[in-house]
């Protein structure tokens, strides 16, 4: 198939970027949409041009490397699908497609698509964590965690912290990175003495960080690659306001 | 050279229990004096740098990625084994030390291996405790599986993401000591080189990947958790980032590389469907559990599968070994693929492909119990190829997954450039030939949360270290050195994308140096390489400068170290003129196809010295001992 | 006091709790504005029976100021945020976002102006005096004012009519991402609960935005008010 694409191309952080438009042919049905800009880029570079560059590498949808805005969704148009797995087969011959980095104030550009996604590292360095030092911890049957509860960590704990759900949100907030985040270890057991500092000190990055708020419009939920629950939000919501009402108890 | 693996004396069982009380410990106040570089954020890097951090060490992370949570490790699916005994099935340390060395088919270090299934106990409390969220029984307590083939069910899982959720917590661990402040975290900085000052490993090169910049990193001990060397096929299930230049550069500089010919490889992937192939996708090889493989008996069969009839099928693994029939091990089972393809039988656009049909399974079970089963992965399957494996069978074919070798360490896990430790997949030392299914998370994290931390203390404790800083002369020298190869590299400006020699080498090495072996094919690529190498610095093409965000620099520079350590690979496979774990020389295998052994001649690691760019390196033996394990022959008949 | 405004999730609490006395008034409102197809007699016996309520009456107002004034200016502040931080993409192409979501803050506008209006018209009688200070006898004989007559003229004009039906419209789609938004920002959420409250949230404002233009639709046809 042949594709018009329209890329986003910016030098450094400082420069203006400016949207460049490229034609690709004979793409196969069957190459992921980052192969599709591999080929491009091996035309760019013979012909003496900058490749495009993009975060990627595990290829298989799971280290959330990648990260692209196509025609307007990140990741893409496939739901549940990171931009490496989504495959051309899901576009039509002779299709235009706008590819852009994931937009955001917190996510500088660092490089075409490349953007910086540091703050939602800082999130987690400011509570996401449960402090048990290596070796002190009891056996691990010790606590026994119900079924149920640590499936609902692992659903929370599936975020591969691509970005997808800040780059969607029309308002640009973190808020479904920070909710599974907080609900992965809030719900466990191990989690609870820290649970509340966790919640405030996580919730109060985010906002330091200069990430917007819910409106409530779940486009984080439809963008996620791992359909992370926008229930998560909800509960943190009321968690962050009881842990601040109650804060005044420590 | 002598090669002393400083093994401590004593039985088995309490080697490393009398080890760390001999060990020479750091005053707690004064730790916080000794510094510590840690290269690699995944599995063994995070564990290793958030656990030194913890005991006072200030230590330096480093990794080429934009955050630590990306590394490699994250996508390993299966499991992560553990000594337990959770189960009440007769696991125990030893059972799982003796597993694990027959696994490697006779050719890991007992001593070290022993201690890995030791701290293998207290991973899983460790994990477990930072709220890794493992598989659970009703009752609340951990669930545990059987996993490739092993007899007793010792391997915890959190769903197909034991990798990603065992990451998270190193990288939560490594995120705590960072808020801290006493880890300093460099991000999207690759390591380019190692410095060595009076014969000691204190420091390393980086590129800064944003602005290009090269800085000196130094402190008293360089610890190196960069991975393994997967990718020199091209092909592999190997994140895209994967290289080897980081063990490569330290093995320029004086360490030895240990049994590069190990690589395994993994028989269930999603076979390649053009040039354009980026990497290989691991399918779980759960599916082997009711997936029946064949091919049509006759060469270059182009029907359609299900216009095959039953009788002109060839299930060649139900055929070759009734016994284990579609669940043979990892490396018979791919080697069986491979000998099909090259026969003519395989399947799909590029006839290396074999089929995994569920037909039979859906018939018997019903198609709700296989979706149960295999849901997830036949979702996978079919967002990637498009095709419906309720519908029509499955295709997979066999890639490189992992690589048992890696640079020489001794037991306290310090290669024999002093000062320089090595930890996870970056060394060779746990998995001899071939590594057990669900191992490669269990020695990452032993390494870093359990061994290194203890032993990396008494090198500190001991070594004369002197004072220096950038302007030392070997430091200035080793920038310089990196400085040169950036300019040649972009002044070659010749016709070819540094992917195009990649893809080249990787071909080379996959049809000679790959699951199967022989002389005439080891020597053919000792002869091609340095051609394919001789060409790239004559005509690969960079665009752009060194001081930017430059992709195609930093595929070319690790391009040129796969060129050059591809022969050292090749040189192993050559010089082991015998069959052992995943490394199968033609020549040498039974009446069945099994690889066979030679314990009198090849009983011993070897390790490469480097001696120049085009030489044979030399090489070096450590003889392996075993005292506790019976040498004996597998059979899967 | 309004130190929350520097939460986004507090700001969001004020938000919803604010939005759910919002909700009552509104809905109370327009169950007593249906007594004008009760005829006169119905509607300024309810408009003098709230006057009556004198002090309690006051209390109510100052309730329903404050959670206005909460309201506007808390969504107005994480408007502007959400603007410095969100800066759109080339091509739109929304997954689940939906129009009443997207809408939300030209709604609140236009329904805040509105309000003014519509509290000047009314309530305060600036913008027709004559009609606002028209008086009517109750069957109890008792003198009141006139609010049949005050809205069936207020109506007549088409104008004001086709205002306030833009209005109650962009109040109905401003309810139905509203008021189950309430819930989310609330955390009470639901795997059957949450799409449970959002048809529920759909259904309120479609009954609430039938019932409001109802009024001035069966006015201009003459159903309603003929003998005024």
């Amino acid at each position: 198939m042949n594709l018009k694409l329209h890329i986003w191309r910016q030098k450094n952080n400082k420069a203006a970027g400016a949207f460049e438009q490229y034609a690709v042919s004979d793409i196969s049905e069957d190459m992921s949409f980052l192969e599709m800009l591999d080929v491009l880029n091996e035309d760019l570079i013979v012909g003496g041009k900058d490749p495009v560059a993009f975060d990627h590498d595990c290829r298989e949808g799971i280290c959330g490397a990648c990260s692209m805005t196509i025609n307007g969704n990140p990741h893409g148009p496939e739901k549940a699908t990171t931009a490496c797995q989504l495959h051309m087969r899901k576009f039509n011959d002779g299709q235009e497609i706008y590819i852009e980095p994931f937009k955001n104030k917190s996510f500088p550009v660092i490089r075409d698509l490349v953007v910086d996604r540091s703050a939602l590292d800082r999130i987690i360095e400011s509570g996401g964590y449960i402090s048990i030092k290596t070796g002190s911890a009891p056996d691990a049957n010790d606590i026994a965690v119900p079924k149920a509860k640590s499936d609902v960590a692992m659903d929370a704990a599936a975020c591969i912290g691509c970005g997808a759900c800040v780059a969607a949100c029309p308002n640009g907030a973190a808020m479904l990175f920070t909710s599974a985040k907080l609900k992965h270890l809030n719900v466990l057991p191990q989690g609870q003495a820290e649970k509340k500092k966790r919640t405030i000190a996580m919730v109060e990055q985010m906002d330091k960080e200069g990430f917007g708020s819910c409106t409530n419009h779940y486009e984080c939920e439809a963008a996620c690659p791992k359909s992370i629950s926008v229930e998560f939000i909800s509960e943190m919501n009321f968690e962050y306001a009881k842990a601040r009402a109650t804060a005044y108890r420590d | 050279m002598k090669l002393d693996a400083k093994i401590p004396e004593g039985p088995i069982q309490d080697k490393w229990t009398k080890h760390k009380f001999d060990i020479k410990l750091i005053n707690p106040a004064n730790k916080r004096k000794y510094k510590v570089i840690v290269v690699g954020t995944g599995l063994a890097g995070a564990s290793a740098s958030a656990t030194l951090s913890e005991l006072g060490y200030e230590v330096e992370a480093i990794t080429f990625h934009d955050s630590s949570r990306r590394a490699h490790s994250i996508a390993a699916q299966g499991g992560i084994n553990s000594a337990k005994n959770y189960p009440n099935d007769g696991d125990s340390v030893w059972r799982l030390f003796y597993d694990t060395v027959k696994g490697g088919d006779f050719r890991s270090r007992e001593a070290n291996v022993y201690r890995l299934a030791q701290v293998s106990v207290d991973i899983i409390d460790q994990a477990t405790a930072q709220g890794v969220p493992f598989a659970r029984e009703y009752g609340g307590n951990l669930a545990n599986r059987s996993f490739g083939g092993a007899q007793v069910s010792r391997t915890f899982y959190a769903r197909g993401q034991t990798g990603q959720q065992l990451l998270l917590g190193a990288y939560q661990a490594l995120a705590k000591e960072v808020e801290s402040g006493s880890v300093k975290l460099r991000t999207r900085k690759e390591m380019m080189d190692i410095i060595v000052v009076d014969g000691k490993a204190r420091g390393v090169v980086t590129r800064d990947l944003v602005t290009g910049e090269l800085e000196t990193h130094l402190a008293d001990s360089v610890v190196l958790a960069t991975g393994g060397y997967g990718n020199v096929f091209y092909l592999s299930t190997n994140a895209q980032a994967c290289n080897v230049t980081a063990t490569y550069r330290a093995y320029k500089k004086g360490a030895l590389f240990a049994n590069p010919c190990y690589t395994q490889i993994h028989p269930t992937c999603i076979p390649v469907s053009g040039d354009y192939q980026s990497k290989l996708t691991l399918m779980s090889e759960s599916l082997r559990n009711d997936g029946r493989i064949w091919v049509p008996k006759a060469k270059g069969d182009k029907r359609k599968p299900r216009e095959i009839p039953e009788n002109e099928r060839d299930y060649y693994l139900e055929r070759k070994y009734p016994s284990f029939g579609n669940l043979s091990p990892r490396d018979i089972s791919s080697r069986s693929a491979k000998e099909a393809c090259d026969n003519g039988q395989g399947i799909g656009a590029t006839g290396y492909g074999v089929y995994l049909d569920f037909k039979d399974a859906i018939n018997r079970l019903g198609k709700d119990t296989i979706a149960e089963r295999y849901g997830n992965l036949f979702e996978m399957y079919e967002r990637i190829t498009g095709d419906n494996p309720y519908e029509t069978p499955m295709m997979i074919y066999p890639a490189s997954h992992y690589t048992m070798g890696g640079l020489w360490v001794d037991y306290n896990l310090m290669s024999n450039l002093e000062g320089l430790h090595v930890i996870g997949e970056a060394n060779f030392s746990d998995h001899g030939a071939n590594r057990l299914g669900a191992s490669a998370l269990m020695q990452g994290l032993a390494d870093g949360y359990f061994v290194l931390p203890y032993t990396i203390g008494n090198y500190l404790a001991t070594a004369d270290l002197k004072k220096i800083d950038a302007d030392t002369p070997e430091c200035k020298a080793t920038v310089k050195e990196v400085e040169d190869k950036v300019n040649k590299l972009i002044n070659v400006n010749g016709t070819k994308t540094p992917s195009y020699f990649h893809r080249k080498l990787g071909k080379l090495m996959w049809d000679n140096v790959g699951m199967a072996r022989n002389e005439a094919g080891l020597k053919h690529a000792l002869e091609e390489i340095p051609k394919i190498r001789e060409e790239f610095w004559k005509d690969v093409k960079i665009s752009g400068t060194g001081a930017e965000y430059n992709i195609s620099l930093e595929k070319a520079s690790r391009v040129a170290d796969f060129l050059e350590f591809a022969e050292v690979m090749a040189y192993d496979a050559l010089d082991r003129d015998e069959s052992a774990g995943a490394h199968f020389r033609e020549e040498h295998q039974t009446p069945d196809g099994e690889a066979k052994r030679n314990d009198d001649e090849y009983r011993y690691v070897a390790a490469w010295e480097y001696k120049g760019v085009g030489q044979r390196p030399e090489l070096h033996k450590e003889e392996l001992d075993f005292e506790n394990v019976k040498l004996a022959v597998r059979s899967y008949k | 006091m309004l130190g929350f405004l520097k939460s986004n999730i507090l700001s969001k609490f004020v938000v919803a709790i604010t939005g759910i006395i919002l909700v009552g008034f509104i809905i109370g409102h327009t169950l007593g504005n249906l007594l004008i197809f009760a005829g006169p007699e119905a509607l300024n016996t309810y408009a003098i029976g709230l006057r009556d309520l004198g002090p309690t009456l006051w209390v109510v107002r100052i309730v329903l100021i404050i959670a206005a004034i909460l309201h506007v200016i808390t969504t107005i502040n994480l408007v502007r945020q959400n603007k410095k931080i969100a800066s759109g993409y080339k091509v739109s192409n929304y997954k689940a976002s939906t129009f009443s979501a997207r809408f939300m803050g030209y709604a609140g506008l236009t329904i805040l102006f509105f309000v003014l209006y519509h509290l000047a018209h009314f309530t305060l009688g600036f913008v027709d005096a004559s009609t606002f200070n028209m008086e009517a006898t109750l069957e109890n004989g008792r003198v009141v004012h006139d609010v049949y007559s005050m809205v069936v003229i207020g109506f007549r004009n088409v104008i004001v009519s086709l205002f306030y039906i833009l209005a109650v419209s962009f109040l109905g789609l401003h309810l139905k991402h509203g008021i189950h938004s309430m819930f989310q920002s609330l955390g009470i959420h639901g795997k059957k609960f949450t799409p449970m409250i959002q048809k529920v949230a759909a259904i309120v404002a479609l009954i609430i935005v039938i019932s409001l233009i109802s009024i001035p639709i069966s006015i201009m046809l003459g159903i309603v008010g003929g003998q005024v």
